[in-house]
């Protein structure tokens, strides 16, 4: 008699303290997957560890069963489920008998967007990912990253951002627009006040530094025609890549045989747009939206699925509850597969075009991620359209791919093994 | 191969495109058959025809045929063995890029249209052939490569505009397209209506580069200095439906109000006119049927006005157009405009007017409409707050039980179960009912005279007196007090009094918390704090929204405004 109070004692105690974890699903069962992702951050914030359960029910995240991590969660409209130490258990089965892993997330990464100081939220999806999702960063501009130590970041994201000095060639049909104007004369003065003489000297001295922030151990991730830039870029140190209307020089004309490909992350063999009235940088991008004549139609890309024990880096880049999502159009939509590098890790991809969509790769101590195209929920985006409302996108698999970056440098180290 | 075959003996006979006596009657079989769903026939019939002569027509017919049975690339064939022998037939060429992009063949029909093109080289019709062919599949971005194509091959893009427009609209350049599309216009004013359609799926962003493009002829980018033509009138009512498409007509009336009065003028209002109404814009359609009648004037279009201004709670303007409007047809202005007449004071409250008109209207209105009219005139008394005499006029009407009338003066006496028996029977409730149903069924108080003044003081547009009476009233009604309480703090929202909204407020969501209207409460509560600038004050109501209502359909308003609060990510 005694035992059987005793049982149903411990039983009571056992219902009283309820769950000890929340799993927050990251399949279609989540009402917002993008502030799924707010939520950890903030938990990482709060020194509250996490796991990401990569590959399991469309990246789940495990958090302990707090009021404040239950709180956010229900403030941000984010779907969670209590989880027992029985039902855990079983979870943790699963996922050990599966293609699928546990990674531990230990502490907030310190992030920094690379944008013009009066950029609006809006200019970037990444900028606009992280706002709404909750996510704190600091915003660099080329003086903090000229005079500051960057190694104070762990993860640095660059946009549109053109690091030949060529303000992407929007010259061609911008030049009078006050905006462009304006752009251009601020870059100047800030050239200027760094002892260069010009656009393109400044902007390769920025990517300069950023290769060195990769070297070093750092996180970068590019979108958009940031990534073929900052390529060509690296790759032309000391050689004239940019038009006369940049530096008031013409390009030097061997200057696809001199490009040094060895210092760039992702590319090689990359031949550059020399006509100054086509507005393309070179022949990386695949889709070259700004040249009407050699355009490519938008379709769709696929993620590659990668073994979550062996290459745990590559499958937390894909965690998404959609495999297949369409293409959406930048200033660099997509990459040649002809100019990749043998070491770079394609992780999304255009089924039987000759591009690739999202890359992966290491750098001396640290890794790299690029992303073509502008706002994946505005296939079309053309300057002056308006931003993206991200409240009526809550599940965009297109932004899942740029929060995973996020997250990722936050993964326990001895987990990044590729 | 007996098809092939048979198109290669055929081909002898193509030397005409006229189409013979015995083509005209193999395409009417064809026709015939085609209606009847009879394809095969239909196929056969055709191929006759073109092998009679009649070669456009017949291949025509066969690219129906085939696309309702989806044997598009059977046209293809005919084409093959008919192209060689007409190579600059636009008619053949249209039939051969259309089958080849519904396709989905874009480099089989590229390559055919610069064989078009080879053929004609300083012809327009490839170019916008071809060019509309992608548009209709949405193929904008290659519409592009087009026109290009066409202004470097025909030194100018003259007779393309329209193609122009369509395809900068499809690639989302809005405000290049609204410039193009202002050269059409201005050239031809009949594709006004194919220019509000293309351009009005432009976003919020564009929508002002796209009226100024309209209006200026300049895009903001263009350093031009020479001012553009002035917009025509068909570039004004372009602009014009666009902002009723975006919901601002007031802004297109002005753009369209500001031309000289001449008939085309007059027609164009008239029109703008009947879209304001279809937009349910009544305060601008009475504007435009008062222009209309200062034009041109005539009875019809002053009474128009008035029902508009009173649709859109104006009494007094429509009192003003119906009595402005002049002499009209008499049987009309005793079917309408002295109906509206007495409807407008009725609203005003202007109780012995409405008497002593009607009075003098009677032999004209007859003995029915009269007593149908007493409804008007108890309008008329409840509106200057005079119960007894709404009971007078209405003295000799016949109403039930479920009559809205009816029930309105129940609820001004408190008498809560015939007004609940009445209202909740009108077909159409509009918002005053709804709002007063709202209390009648939330209450099991069989009368309540202090809610009576309440709605009745409401009634006479004396807001002030409501609250205090709906607030008081509160005091009364244990069960509707919520009800009571948010309906004082409404109308106190509604007039910009925020504080005394606030306190109203308040009282719902602490004094009420389990009710209904305990969301909306904090929601409201958040949003005076915010505008009082206590940004924290409004985070925690918000919040509390969230956690405390999660299944309030509040709820994903309150996540937008709480993400609206927060302070900047940025460090």
């Amino acid at each position: 008699m005694i035992l059987r109070v005793l049982l149903i004692g411990l039983l009571l105690v056992g219902r009283a303290v309820g769950a000890q974890h929340l799993l927050l699903p990251m399949d279609e069962a989540q009402a917002n997957h993008l502030k799924a992702y707010g939520v950890v951050f903030g938990a990482l914030v709060d020194n509250v560890r996490s796991e990401w359960l990569i590959n399991y029910r469309g990246g789940a995240f495990l958090v302990p069963d707090l009021p404040s991590v239950r709180r956010a969660a229900a403030l941000a409209g984010v779907t969670s489920e209590p989880v027992d130490a029985g039902t855990l258990a079983t979870m943790r089965r699963e996922i050990a008998e599966g293609n699928m892993d546990a990674v531990p997330l230990e502490r907030a990464p310190r992030i920094a967007v690379y944008t013009p100081p009066d950029a609006p939220p809006w200019d970037d999806a990444v900028t606009l990912a992280l706002s709404y999702a909750g996510i704190k960063y600091a915003k660099i501009w080329d003086d903090t990253v000229l005079a500051t130590d960057l190694a104070q970041f762990d993860w640095i994201h660059l946009f549109h951002e053109d690091f030949t000095g060529q303000q992407n060639k929007l010259h061609l049909g911008f030049r009078d627009a006050p905006w462009f104007v304006q752009a251009r004369e601020r870059d100047l003065a800030m050239a200027r006040g760094h002892g260069l003489a010009d656009i393109p000297t400044l902007k390769k001295a920025v990517a300069e530094k950023l290769r060195a922030f990769v070297e070093r151990g750092g996180f970068l991730f590019a979108m958009c025609g940031a990534t073929e830039t900052l390529e060509l870029a690296l790759a032309a140190a000391g050689i004239d890549i940019a038009g006369p209307y940049a530096d008031g020089s013409p390009l030097d004309p061997a200057a696809d045989a001199k490009l040094a490909w060895d210092r760039s992350f992702a590319f090689q063999g990359a031949r550059l747009e020399f006509a100054p009235g086509i507005n393309a940088m070179s022949d990386i991008d695949g889709h070259q939206v700004n040249v009407p004549a050699r355009r490519q139609p938008l379709g769709t890309f696929s993620l590659f699925g990668f073994s979550a024990k062996f290459d745990p880096v590559p499958t937390m880049l894909v965690q998404n509850h959609r495999a297949v999502m369409p293409d959406f159009y930048g200033v660099t939509t997509s990459f040649t597969r002809r100019t990749l590098k043998p070491g770079a890790t394609v992780l999304a991809q255009e089924e039987g075009a000759p591009w690739v969509k999202y890359l992966h790769g290491s750098y001396g101590r640290g890794s790299w991620t690029y992303l073509g195209g502008h706002d994946p929920e505005d296939p079309q985006h053309n300057i002056g359209a308006p931003p993206t409302d991200l409240a009526l996108h809550p599940n965009s698999p297109g932004y899942r791919l740029i929060l995973n970056n996020v997250l990722f440098p936050a993964a326990k180290k001895k987990t990044l093994k590729t | 191969m007996r098809g092939l075959l048979g198109w290669l003996l055929l081909g002898g006979a193509l030397a005409a495109q006229e189409a013979a006596p015995a083509g005209a009657a193999a395409l009417s079989r064809g026709l015939d058959a085609e209606n009847g769903n009879r394809a095969r026939e239909a196929v056969t019939a055709y191929r006759e025809a073109i092998a009679a002569g009649a070669v456009v027509q017949g291949v025509l017919g066969l690219e129906r045929v085939f696309s309702l049975t989806m044997q598009e690339d059977s046209v293809l064939a005919a084409l093959d063995t008919l192209l060689p022998r007409f190579p600059g037939e636009s008619a053949l060429r249209g039939v051969q890029l259309r089958a080849l992009v519904s396709l989905g063949r874009p480099r089989a029909a590229d390559a055919a249209f610069r064989a078009w093109c080879a053929t004609r080289p300083s012809d327009l019709a490839p170019y916008r052939d071809y060019a509309r062919i992608l548009l209709f599949n949405n193929r904008a971005a290659a519409v592009d490569t087009v026109l290009r194509d066409a202004a470097t091959a025909l030194g100018s893009l003259q007779g393309l505009a329209l193609e122009l427009a369509q395809m900068r609209a499809g690639l989302g350049r809005w405000e290049e397209s609204a410039l193009a599309w202002r050269t059409v216009v201005q050239d031809e004013a009949y594709y006004e209506s194919a220019a509000v359609f293309s351009l009005t799926p432009a976003p919020v962003g564009a929508r002002d580069a796209v009226r100024a493009a309209l209006m200026t002829g300049r895009g903001t980018a263009s350093s031009a200095t020479a001012a553009a033509s002035p917009p025509t009138i068909g570039v004004r009512q372009v602009r014009a439906l666009l902002d009723v498409a975006w919901g601002s007509p007031r802004d297109g009336w002005t753009v369209l109000a500001a031309v000289p009065v001449t008939d085309t003028a007059v027609v164009v209002w008239r029109q703008f006119g009947e879209e304001v109404e279809r937009a349910q814009a009544w305060g601008v359609a009475r504007d435009v049927w008062a222009a209309v009648h200062r034009a041109r004037p005539e009875a019809s279009d002053a009474w128009r006005g008035a029902q508009a201004a009173l649709r859109a709670g104006d009494a007094t303007g429509a009192l003003t157009l119906v009595r402005g409007a002049g002499v009209g047809d008499s049987t009309t202005r005793v079917d309408v405009a002295v109906p509206l007449e007495l409807e407008a004071l009725a609203r005003l409250g202007r109780g012995a007017e409405v008497t002593a008109r009607l009075a003098a209207e009677s032999a004209a209105l007859g003995p029915d409409r009269v007593r149908l009219m007493q409804r008007v005139v108890a309008w008329a008394w409840i509106r200057a707050g005079d119960v007894p005499r709404a009971r007078a006029a209405l003295a000799g009407a016949t109403l039930d039980a479920e009559d809205e009338v009816a029930g309105w003066l129940a609820l001004y006496e408190g008498d809560l179960v015939a007004a609940r028996q009445a209202l909740r029977h009108v077909p159409t409730p509009e918002q005053d009912v709804v709002r007063a149903l709202a209390l009648l069924n939330r209450t099991t108080v069989p009368r309540a005279p202090a809610v009576g003044a309440a709605f009745l003081a409401l009634g006479r547009a004396d807001t002030t007196d409501a609250v205090r009476r709906f607030e008081s009233a509160a005091a009364d009604l244990p069960d509707a007090a919520p009800v009571l309480l948010a309906m004082a703090a409404r109308l106190e929202t509604g007039r910009g009094a925020d504080a005394r909204a606030r306190r109203l407020w308040q009282r719902v969501a602490v004094e009420h918390a389990a009710a209904p209207e305990a969301a909306e409460a904090h929601l409201e509560w958040a949003r005076g704090l915010r505008r009082a600038g206590d940004g924290d004050g409004a985070r925690e109501h918000l919040e509390h929204l969230i956690l405390t209502y999660p299944g309030s359909a509040l709820v994903p308003q309150a996540r937008r405004e709480l993400d609206a609060l927060r302070p900047g990510v940025a460090a």
